[in-house]
């Protein structure tokens, strides 16, 4: 069923080392998620408004897709720069969590009507 | 006729594509659980690799809930009643919005459901990634099993809750 600790770290060691690319999606899956709560929050007080790019769904459809451009042209740069690095995942690991806090709180229809 | 293939979208969207994904988000939480860096025990190489796979399907669930939410179900269920009408109930915002003790299924349920999912299919993406891209590392590096656990509690909670509202609003201004 499992399978000793030793022996799947060294399988694992034979393929790739740096925790570069992994830091970069998880980085960039907090960013995805805080461009989102922002694109949100400008529209909900007023600041600016995405256009529908799909009539029937209205604004949403062009604030989503702009946000999901945003979050994959993040991701682009960030695995270029870090794809041979090593970063650390402490530091990773609080900026994400960070910016996903931020960006589900953005989301949050109460928080618009004390922003606002 | 029994089902409107505009409630057939509905049940895609809700049951089949989104209650795929949370299906999957707890048996991978399961699976971290079960294979966690405090239990000793790592899963096969085999074992890593379904994992991922796992994930991956995932994430395509919760993109295809997304896409099929926004852009099929969702214009639906804000299409304006025309001029005159006064039986609203195939026009779900207008009743929701409508009656002031139903209008938080909007202004709350339904405003959440337009974005927050987007937010679960990114999260989704970067487990998916992280893991098929080297899948017994997951289980090596603490670093990265970490973090992915944590997205996936952020992923199941935020999807659950999703899930919770969809079935509230349905329940009350069903798409038909």
């Amino acid at each position: 069923m499992g399978t000793k600790v030793e022996d799947l770290a060294s399988r694992a060691g034979t393929r790739e080392d740096v925790n570069g690319p992994a830091m970069a999606a998880f980085v960039a899956a907090g960013l995805g998620t805080f461009y989102v709560g922002v694109i949100v929050l400008l529209n909900e007080i007023g600041v600016y408004a995405a256009p529908a790019i799909h009539p029937g769904a209205g604004g949403v459809s062009g604030r989503m897709i702009f946000a999901t451009i945003a979050w994959l042209g993040t991701w682009f740069v960030l695995h270029q720069l870090w794809r041979r690095r090593d970063i650390g995942p402490a530091r990773v690991y609080r900026a994400s969590i960070a910016l996903i806090a931020a960006g589900v709180i953005m989301t949050f229809p109460p928080f618009w009507a004390l922003v606002s | 006729m029994l089902f409107t293939s505009d409630s057939i979208w509905t049940m895609a969207h809700g049951i089949a594509l989104g209650g795929g994904g949370m299906l999957g988000l707890a048996a991978v939480l399961f699976y971290l659980w079960s294979w966690s860096v405090g239990s000793g025990v790592r899963p096969t190489e085999r074992q890593a690799t379904m994992f991922a796979g796992l994930n991956v399907a995932i994430a395509a669930l919760l993109w295809a809930t997304v896409i099929v939410g926004t852009f099929v179900v969702f214009p639906i269920y804000r299409l304006p009643p025309p001029e005159g009408v006064v039986d609203l109930a195939q026009h779900p915002r207008a009743f929701l919005v409508g009656d002031p003790e139903l209008a938080w299924l909007h202004t709350f349920a339904m405003e959440s459901k337009e974005h927050v999912p987007w937010i679960t299919a990114m999260l989704a993406s970067a487990i998916a990634f992280v893991t098929l891209r080297n899948p017994p590392q997951v289980f090596a590096d603490r670093g990265r099993f970490r973090m992915i656990a944590a997205l996936t509690v952020i992923c199941f909670v935020l999807v659950s809750e999703m899930a919770l509202l969809g079935v509230f609003v349905n329940k009350v201004a069903p798409v038909q």
